[in-house]
């Protein structure tokens, strides 16, 4: 279905970015995107040993700015890059899980600075993965494999932190990914525990997002979250190829299982390129392509766009949640 | 505590059924008893599996690996982490046995699909996994079955079915073939979704039945209008194929035979052994789990400690399962992979439908430098954890003198069986050394790396490169 409809909102499939690509024009496993100044979008791909680690500046009209960060231990390299977000300078931030660090770069991708020390103590990180600003430019970071949620300064002070390994509610069990609302509320993805749970600035519990007792819902390593401006909450159910939609208050919306009837620009230039793929593609149930596999990141735009990225497919879908639909007459 | 030897017939089990245990391990085995021990392997389903969300979590590129090494290193994680470690060593088997390779079918998931089946299906029926063999994508590419059609037909399948994967050369004729191939006409793969640039896609088998040869064929004696299934359920009722499967699965657990192309003239080393295995095929109708429990239960199997020379994969896995410093996702499995292929095993891509050569064929002067290097490399780093933990085990026992420190390395570490000249020219290394002491920090220091060094010329000599 391009356009679903549920629940009194409506989500109108819009348009797909990106394709796999080792380097350049393209992403290898990406784990996570922010939407930058304009129609700038960041990209971080994970690739795989040593090779296609990065970051990428797009457009969302499919221009390719280039890309900064390489594989490596050094500064502004990663191994395991894994999440990534913009002060309010616009100033680039990227967790990396295995070097347990966060790297600093400019709005062009200049090297900044890094800041992280392994460990399990106050302000220490083990395999920091979602990272998110507040307003006041401090930064939150899943500290995952400490199962709890950190806060420090944008240079790396440590502030607070809240969450402990459990099953409970507040507490974490390998969470994932992170977003803040416009009230400054905090939304964790806690992955093993198969839910996502909202917090207060504080880390006080809210809401729990999570299936119903008829699996209505239901979440299998949910990875990103983001929030609409009506309130309404996008997971990427990662493990079930999904994205389910609560409302507020945490009751299930309805899902979004992808639909890139169409490839991107860049998609399309390759295929193109090669007679081969066209008639092969000719040939083939295409619906596979249509369907998000691994959506990993979920944002938000001011305007209500949804944008999911998804790791096994290498590309950013996009939905528009319509505001003034019409209902078409249904006996047509 | 169980003696040393129910000890070292539990070690023995543990490198073939699986690659090695740790001494706590095999404490624990030996403590519930060798029966009990290969019942657990033979039930692998009641072991957690691989925890795949947190393989791809980790390792993202894994999941439908776009291409080698990428898509070994996935295997070799899940061989060095397994629970389960006879459902991933007959995968193994399997692999070897119904060898495809990535150099023709291009396409690395689907062989990466092959080997998962071979996970399910490993301790069935021998019926039911050539079925899944040859509805299987990657074997039908690899085989060209997409290109034997109703009335041009293409043979290769239908040979190498009865010649390499089940019968043996000399049993079937020509004839049979042909109307072998005849009845898999129309098991074909959907024509699939290209590869790149939104990832790999996977193939699905399909059936045609407008391109399958439904007319009367003749087969091993046999009369009537066969599809593929028909065909299986001859070849599998074989006294060629319970010969045929006996050999290998003796070849593999067992101890070294010659090399296949050579069997329909020489027989096998232990005939009597073979027939014990042709017994439990047949009064099990071919079941996997059966044939394997009398084999490893067998006095054959128990008395063949260190007869067969270790497999690439073996080796690089038994070593870093013992070293302990790859028991979860990290950078590194590509390098594993790859060392694989350096000792002669490139995993997912055998040499051609033969397969590879096996036993002493495995060591050639590059490839023995490659293993040497490789384990002495590992045992010999008194950081890595199996390593502190066997440091800790002669501690624990207070050797100090020469012959005790060489015994006890040698036990824990295996136990292994070495010979006469390999033990003294490491007594006389641990002579030249001088006795453990552990009486200060400065000597501690130098008892490990004496430790070090022992646990080296260990992995380095030439009994360590027998299982």
């Amino acid at each position: 279905m391009l356009t679903t409809v549920a629940a009194g909102r409506v989500f109108d499939y819009s348009y797909c970015i990106g394709m796999y690509g080792m380097s350049g024009q393209g992403f290898w496993a990406p784990q996570d995107f922010v939407l930058g100044e304009g129609d700038l979008i960041y990209v971080i791909s994970r690739g795989v040993e040593e090779i296609g680690q990065r970051i990428t500046r797009v457009t969302r009209n499919h221009e390719f700015l280039g890309q900064f960060g390489a594989s490596g231990k050094g500064d502004g390299q990663f191994v395991w890059p894994r999440s990534i977000d913009l002060d309010s300078e616009g100033n680039v931030y990227a967790s990396d899980d295995f070097l347990h660090r966060i790297s600093v770069f400019d709005k062009e991708g200049a090297f900044l600075s890094s800041w992280g020390t392994a460990g399990s103590k106050e302000g220490e990180l083990d395999g920091p993965s979602g990272i998110a600003f507040d307003a006041d430019d401090n930064i939150f970071v899943v500290d995952s494999a400490n199962n709890r949620i950190q806060k420090f300064t944008k240079d790396g002070s440590f502030l607070g932190s809240f969450g402990q390994a459990g099953e409970g509610e507040g507490e974490l069990n390998l969470p994932w990914g992170i977003c803040l609302d416009r009230e400054g509320n905090v939304y964790v993805a806690d992955w093993k525990n198969n839910r996502v749970q909202k917090f207060d600035a504080d880390g006080g519990f809210l809401v729990m997002f999570q299936g119903n007792d008829n699996g209505v819902g239901d979440l299998h390593g949910p990875t990103g979250i983001a929030v609409d401006s009506d309130g309404d909450v996008y997971v990427t159910d990662w493990g079930n190829h999904r994205v389910q939609i609560y409302g507020p208050d945490g009751h299930f919306v309805t899902t979004l299982v992808g639909d890139a009837q169409t490839p991107s620009p860049w998609t399309q230039t390759y295929i193109d390129a090669n007679p081969d793929i066209v008639k092969a593609r000719r040939r083939a149930n295409m619906e596979p392509e249509w369907r998000f596999r691994r959506p990993v990141a979920v944002n938000v735009d001011p305007n209500d766009s949804i944008f999911v990225l998804e790791t096994a497919r290498h590309r950013l879908q996009v939905y528009d949640k319509v505001k003034d639909y019409e209902e078409h007459s249904l006996n047509l | 505590m169980p003696d040393k030897e129910e000890i070292a017939l539990i070690a023995h089990l543990m490198r073939r059924a699986g690659f090695g245990a740790s001494r706590q391990e095999l404490e624990e085995r030996a403590a519930n008893g060798y029966e009990a021990t290969v019942e657990e392997l033979l039930h692998p389903e009641e072991q957690p599996a691989i925890d795949d969300d947190i393989l791809y979590r980790y390792l993202p590129g894994y999941e439908g690996a776009l291409g080698p090494p990428i898509n070994q290193a996935e295997w070799v994680y899940r061989m060095v982490n397994t629970q389960r470690p006879l459902e991933e060593k007959l995968a193994l088997f399997w692999h070897q046995l119904f060898a495809t390779g990535n150099s023709k079918v291009d396409n690395p998931p689907e062989i990466t699909q092959q080997i998962a089946m071979f996970r399910r299906q490993a301790l069935g029926s021998f019926r039911d996994l050539l079925v899944e063999l040859a509805k299987n994508p990657a074997m039908i590419w690899w085989l060209d079955n997409n290109g034997n059609h109703n009335g041009a037909i293409n043979e290769n399948w239908g040979r190498e079915l009865l010649e390499l994967f089940s019968m043996g050369v000399g049993n079937y004729s020509e004839d049979d073939i042909k109307d072998a191939s005849r009845a898999f006409t129309g098991w074909t793969i959907e024509p699939k979704i290209p590869r790149n640039p939104l990832g790999r896609f996977y193939w699905n088998f399909e059936y045609r039945p407008e391109d399958h040869d439904d007319g009367e064929k003749n087969f091993l004696g046999h009369t009537g209008r066969f599809n593929g299934e028909d065909i299986i359920d001859i070849v599998v009722k074989q006294p060629a194929t319970a010969q045929f499967l006996a050999r290998h699965l003796y070849n593999f657990f067992v101890a070294d035979e010659p090399q296949v192309p050579s069997w329909n003239i020489n027989p096998p080393n232990d005939p009597d052994a073979v027939n014990q295995l042709v017994a439990a095929y047949d009064e099990s109708d071919g079941n996997l789990r059966s044939i394997l429990r009398l084999l490893f239960n067998s006095d054959f199997f128990k008395n063949a400690r260190f007869a067969r020379v270790k497999s690439p994969a073996e080796l690089v896995v038994s070593t870093v399962r013992m070293v302990g410093n790859y028991q979860e996702p990290r950078p590194g499995f590509n390098m594993l992979a790859m060392e694989c292929n350096w000792q002669g095993q490139e995993l997912l891509n055998p040499p051609s439908v033969e397969s590879w050569h096996t036993g002493g064929e495995w060591i050639d002067g590059g490839a023995l430098v490659r293993r040497v290097n490789f384990a002495a490399g590992l045992l010999g780093d008194t950081s890595l954890p199996g390593v502190r933990t066997i440091i800790a085990g002669l501690r624990h026992r207070g050797v100090s003198a020469p012959e005790e420190f060489v015994d006890a390395c040698l036990d824990l570490v295996g136990p292994l069986e070495f010979s006469g000249s390999t033990r003294s020219e490491l007594l006389a290394q641990a002579a030249e050394d001088g006795d453990l002491n552990w009486d200060t920090e400065e000597e501690t220091e130098k008892s490990e790396k004496k430790i070090g060094v022992m646990l080296a010329l260990i992995a380095a000599s030439r009994d360590f490169q027998f299982a």
